[in-house]
């Protein structure tokens, strides 16, 4: 990781559990987006996820759907390779059902 | 006196941070902090936190980065404040090279070795002044005695008493006393191993398996078996035992290693199942074969490019995460030099110096396979023969040996000597007969023909 990079992921990381421990998170928003950091910055894994993802917020309008979406993310597990496959078939299920 | 000297010169928060940010950017940083440092070297008790969170993890297979410190910190209430995650940010930016790890881990411990000095002086100077009566050689041996402590660099030097030698000597003879009796009375004559097992059975008769701080060197020529050695020894501990194996290969790539166990464990044919010539059922049986590695302790980690300080920070890791019992080595000859300019009997000589030094400290038993000449001789022999507990050559019986040799008629279908060169335990110079199915790379102790 670049010196930014560095930079750049333990000011997210801190800004998050800064906004969790003030409760403008919940714990379970919280871990996600930790997780999802360390994915994106640590790791480097998981292109499928970063794309449904972009594709929902591109798509969102806080309707149920989306609160059902929502609901699915925060409940994966990302160390649960299943888990995440299940996660991003129903994301996109949903996602294609509210296109049509 | 004491209290005049500067409280900052106790302590040192950028070494330790230092330390703590390489923790959660690289996992060698990570190995090498867990081996040499305990939460007590830190001073700051957030730091100590810090440290143990990301151990912790580290023993779990997690890789303790920032995120997971902050998540794991939160799990466990050690998180609570806003500032608590402030001073994380803060120390996860005191970013270091990889390289420089040891020198800040050193700068922790050196600081934390002065602080335990200075709680001697305290101590010393209240005995001083409570205990004026006392008498003088008894304090100035308690003093040496402490201070001694603190100069051992904590490593595990102990020296053994009278009284200490008596009791170890009195519990060794006492155990075996007890195994033997055991060995009458239960097993009925079959000798329990003190360690894992070889196996082969003539083998572990002799050795009483391999212990726990041992090294062993298995030698033999190219393409008689190093490798089929190393799986038949896994197989033994790891599939059969179900004690955890770590395999370190340094030509062989992942699917070959995969390849070899199938035909170990099911019996079939090398080149048929590489060539894929196999029927329906073959493959059932194969597929059940798998099934029994899966359930197994066998780790392996192919790695080209392996040195000998690589080989230490893979077994620290791999001892501290899945407790491995055994590292196979195969093969030292193959092993990147520490300096390309020493000759290769120096560096066959640093690399098993090294591996016999991680045995003990690690209390696993170490096996390395090394190259055999073409003469059968193997380079280095003598020093790598000074290391090593068990020394062991594997090599095809020779043609006069079938005519000639009246114990080898006594065995049926024996290919290969198994021969014990050194054996720090036990007997040596022996030869055992076994057989060596090339084709299927199995090998079991050949049977005796009965009279």
């Amino acid at each position: 990781m670049t010196f930014n990079k560095k930079k750049l992921y333990a000011e997210s990381a801190s800004m998050i559990a800064d906004m969790g421990l003030r409760d403008k998170l919940s714990k379970e928003e919280m871990d996600f987006l930790l997780s999802l950091l360390d994915v994106v910055l640590v790791k480097q894994e998981q292109p499928q996820l970063i794309q449904t993802l972009r594709n929902w917020m591109n798509t969102n309008e806080s309707s149920e759907i989306d609160e059902i979406i929502k609901a699915t993310f925060l409940a994966v597990d990302f160390t649960d390779k299943e888990s995440m496959e299940q996660c991003l078939q129903l994301v996109t299920e949903l996602l294609e059902n509210r296109g049509e | 006196m004491i209290s005049e000297i500067p409280e900052e010169y106790l302590f040192d928060l950028e070494s330790e941070q230092r330390v703590l940010s390489s923790m959660l950017h690289s996992e060698d940083a990570c190995i090498e902090a867990y081996n040499i440092l305990i939460a007590s070297d830190f001073y700051s008790p957030r730091n100590a936190i810090i440290f143990e969170l990301s151990c912790s993890l580290f023993l779990r297979e997690v890789r303790p980065t920032l995120v997971e410190v902050l998540k794991e910190g939160h799990n466990l209430g050690l998180f609570n404040n806003p500032r608590d995650v402030e001073e994380l940010k803060y120390i996860t930016e005191h970013f270091i090279d990889d390289e420089n790890i040891k020198y800040w881990i050193g700068k922790v411990k050196d600081k934390s070795r002065l602080r335990k000095f200075v709680d001697f002086l305290k101590a010393s100077h209240e005995v001083l002044i409570e205990q004026q009566g006392a008498d003088v050689e008894q304090i100035l041996m308690s003093a040496e005695e402490k201070l001694t402590n603190l100069t051992a660099l904590e490593i595990d030097d102990r020296v053994d008493g009278p009284a200490d030698m008596a009791n170890l000597g009195y519990d060794e003879v006492e155990r075996r006393f007890l195994r033997y009796k055991n060995i009458n009375e239960v097993n009925k004559g079959l000798i329990p191993l003190d360690g894992l097992s070889t196996g082969f059975d003539n083998l572990n008769h002799i050795t009483l398996g391999y212990k726990p701080g041992d090294l062993i060197i298995l030698g033999a020529q190219t393409g008689h078996g190093k490798t089929a050695f190393a799986l038949h020894t896994s197989k033994a501990i790891a599939v059969d035992s179900k004690k955890n194996v770590l395999y370190l290969n340094t030509e062989m790539s992942r699917e070959q290693i995969a390849l070899r166990w199938g035909s170990i464990l099911s019996g079939i044919e090398h080149e048929r199942i590489r060539a894929g010539s196999i029927n329906e059922t073959e493959l059932s049986i194969i597929l059940n074969a798998y099934s029994r590695l899966r359930d197994s302790g066998f780790y392996s980690y192919p790695c080209p490019n392996l040195t000998p300080e690589k080989t230490i920070s893979i077994a620290r890791k791999f001892k501290a995460q899945k407790n491995i019992e055994l590292m196979i080595i195969d093969y030292v000859g193959r092993m990147d030099k520490f300096d390309p300019r020493i000759p290769e009997w120096q560096m066959l000589e640093q690399i098993v110096k090294t591996q016999k030094m991680l045995a003990q400290n690690l209390k696993i038993a170490v096996m390395c396979l090394v190259q055999l000449n073409a003469d059968g001789t193997m380079q280095g022999a003598r020093r790598m023969k000074n290391e090593c507990d068990l020394m062991l050559k594997l090599t095809p019986i020779p043609r006069e040996d079938f005519e000639l040799s009246e114990e080898i008629k006594k065995y049926l279908n024996p290919n290969y000597y198994l021969i014990i060169e050194k054996n720090r335990d036990g007997r040596s110079g022996v030869s055992i007969p076994i057989v060596f199915d090339l084709q299927k790379q199995t090998m079991k102790d050949a049977e005796r023909i009965s009279q």
